[in-house]
């Protein structure tokens, strides 16, 4: 057991219910956040990633339930804590999020309440979680959107959402969750609404908080780009699963899993013209309700062979590196195809 | 913000002139005239119609239709709203002596429907899918579609004529007795009113919360670890509310222009009831009043509405 681990998810299953049909939306899924790393989840719609997030929160929408597996939380306060034991709107769960562990939202257009201020939605998260008197709380707000390179904060801390651009309404969201210096922030896809320069800003500005705090941050993403930039570790996750997992040299450079690696060889590369080849995936997702048997990515793998019919365990694949294929020696070792 | 009354009660100058307008020739466009009125058919049968028309040429009736508007304006705007064609008695006396009828009932009407119409509505958002939601929605079903005098007919049966608890209707004049003595007479009419309302803004702020309840921001808000009654009642409802005080901002015209039906069967000495009597008696120049303050009050609360959004809502600008 890492000393530096703070989350630590085991063989996580969260199921959804809908007309009596159950979508297995996250089917155990393992993985662990550690102080000052940035570790990537990437995967396409509907794999789980957002799911994954909100099962940490405690933000699991009525019709779900986490089935199996555990999410453990190291607390400073409270030593070790079954999260998914907790109850979802108790007041340790509520403690924990927004104060221990925060939340950034993939639209900050719809984020931010359009009735309070920018400022008193910062504050309320400070009045719950601090003990800090109202004056206190006014000038924190206004030091948090200041440093969040927000111009004219005193100014600012006063308006509206709409008054903001969506760059800015990100900040405000990344103060707002950085405000009670979580231990842990889940980022899911915080940038998919913003256009390039401000992505980047953005970030930026992540880094230097995980550098200056020593947060964790955990981000969803499917920008295989951002996971360059960014991530210390990465998890790949298919159809609830997560089929690669490792260091992002490891899964970048090597990939281990026949979907890491097409979706590698899906991107298109700066500079090579149009005239390159993109290789979509073939076929498309299939239906959670009606999943292939064995391997989920079987009817759309290369390397797909009979024995592909059982599903795959997790296998080492390297010191950091772990995957979920049984042919991952192939894949690993088949060059340029 | 007091640029933009001002510019607004201006709008309100023209636009009144305008509707006066059309009411007067809405009204012109009638069979019979004020003669045919006053004069009993027999009687005007025995006449000449040489008689007639200088009756008619003494009153001005035969004036151009712009003159005989002219003159009527010039009188309203003076304060002179004419004569009531059946009494005699001036208009503004009765608007006047009806208006305070109607305001009481449909005030009392107004203030419980919204209270417990948002607030019972707000409950079954929050609460959604349990039984307390599901007969609400029932019960709202129920309010709104079964007509109000029906509604008001199986009170009066039930509660004056079976119990004798309350009076079948009227109202006392407030000169003679105590309130205490006429709040009996307010009860039925005013519940049953509030009773209708009510299921109708249940029903919309229902809607409107659970719409509200929907979107990012209460999740952002539930994100921070906040309690769960500040998610519902803070971020839920300050937004939910909007809707809900345009809905209520709306009523109140109709509800000086008359709580008609009400009025009708608890035989309410209000506005409405006025009205329906004025109309049906042909008293063309207390029709034309009662319609211009029924739309003076629509263009009022219209613009009431404007300033209360932009009260509630900061996306609102007002220019």
């Amino acid at each position: 057991m890492d000393k530096d681990t703070i989350i630590e998810v085991k063989n996580l299953k969260t199921f959804f219910y809908t007309n009596q049909r159950c979508n297995k939306a996250i089917n155990g899924v393992s993985f662990s956040v550690k102080r000052g790393k940035t570790l990537c989840i990437v995967g396409e719609s509907g794999c789980g990633k957002s799911v994954t997030a909100s099962s940490i929160m405690g933000l699991l929408p009525k019709l779900s339930r986490i089935e199996e597996g555990e999410i453990n939380y190291y607390s400073e306060k409270h030593g070790k804590l079954r999260i998914d034991q907790l109850e979802q709107n108790g007041p340790t769960m509520r403690t924990i999020r927004g104060g221990e562990i925060a939340m950034i939202f993939q639209d900050p257009m719809t984020a931010l309440n359009p009735v309070f201020t920018v400022g008193g939605q910062i504050g309320e998260n400070l009045k719950y979680h601090t003990k800090m008197t109202a004056r206190k709380i006014r000038k924190k707000t206004v030091d948090l959107l200041s440093d969040m390179g927000i111009p004219a904060p005193e100014q600012r801390a006063k308006e509206y959402p709409h008054q903001f651009s969506g760059g800015m309404r990100q900040r405000a969201m990344i103060a707002m969750a950085m405000s009670c210096h979580p231990r842990v922030l889940i980022a899911d896809e915080p940038t998919t609404a913003l256009d390039v320069t401000i992505q980047a800003q953005i970030f930026e500005l992540m880094e230097t908080l995980k550098k200056d705090y020593g947060t964790a941050i955990m981000l969803i993403t499917h920008d295989m780009g951002v996971v360059t930039e960014l991530a210390d570790d990465v998890a790949v996750m298919y159809m609830g699963n997560i089929v690669e997992s490792g260091t992002v040299e490891d899964v970048l450079r090597k990939p281990a899993h026949p979907y890491t690696r097409a979706l590698l060889s899906s991107i298109p590369v700066l500079g090579k013209g149009k005239q390159q080849e993109l290789e979509p995936i073939k076929g498309s997702t299939p239906d959670p309700y009606d999943r292939p048997v064995g391997c989920q990515f079987q009817p759309r793998c290369d390397f797909a062979t009979d024995k592909c019919g059982t599903a795959p365990v997790e296998e080492s694949c390297g010191d950091t590196h772990s995957v979920m294929c049984w042919h991952y020696r192939e894949v690993m070792n088949h060059e340029g195809k | 913000m007091l640029s933009y009354t001002i510019r607004r009660l201006m709008i309100l100058v023209p636009m009144l002139i305008i509707i006066s307008f059309f009411i007067y020739g809405g009204l012109e466009l009638m069979p019979g005239d004020a003669v045919s009125y006053m004069i009993n058919p027999e009687a005007a049968a025995e006449l000449s119609p040489e008689k007639l028309d200088a009756l008619r040429d003494s009153l001005g009736l035969n004036d151009p239709f712009i003159v005989r508007y002219a003159i009527w304006f010039k009188g309203v705007l003076k304060g002179d709203f004419g004569y009531s064609l059946s009494s005699g008695v001036p208009i503004r006396d009765i608007v006047f002596d009806r208006l305070p009828a109607t305001l009481e009932l449909s005030f009392i009407a107004l203030i419980l429907s919204s209270l417990f119409g948002s607030l019972l509505g707000f409950l079954s958002a929050i609460r959604k899918g349990s039984i307390a939601d599901h007969s609400l929605t029932v019960i709202g079903m129920i309010g709104v579609s079964i007509p109000q005098f029906f509604f008001g007919l199986v009170a009066i049966l039930i509660f004056a004529l079976k119990l004798h608890w309350l009076p079948v209707g009227g109202r006392l004049m407030p000169e003679y007795v105590t309130y205490w003595d006429r709040f009996p007479h307010l009860v039925m009419p005013s519940l049953v009113l509030a009773a209708t309302m009510t299921a109708g803004v249940m029903r919309y702020s229902r809607s409107s919360m659970l719409d509200s309840l929907n979107k990012d921001y209460i999740k952002t808000a539930r994100s921070k670890g906040l309690p769960e009654w500040r998610v519902n009642l803070v971020h839920g409802f300050r937004v939910a509310l909007t809707p809900v005080v345009v809905l209520v901002g709306f009523r109140l015209p109709t509800l000086i222009g008359g709580a008609v039906v009400i009025e009708q069967i608890f035989q309410w000495p209000g506005i409405g009831n006025e009205f329906i009597t004025a109309v049906r008696g042909q008293n063309f120049p207390l029709v034309m009043m009662i319609a211009l303050f029924s739309v003076t009050a629509v263009l009022i609360a219209s613009f009431l509405v404007d300033l209360l959004t932009a009260v509630l809502d900061p996306r609102v600008k007002l220019s």
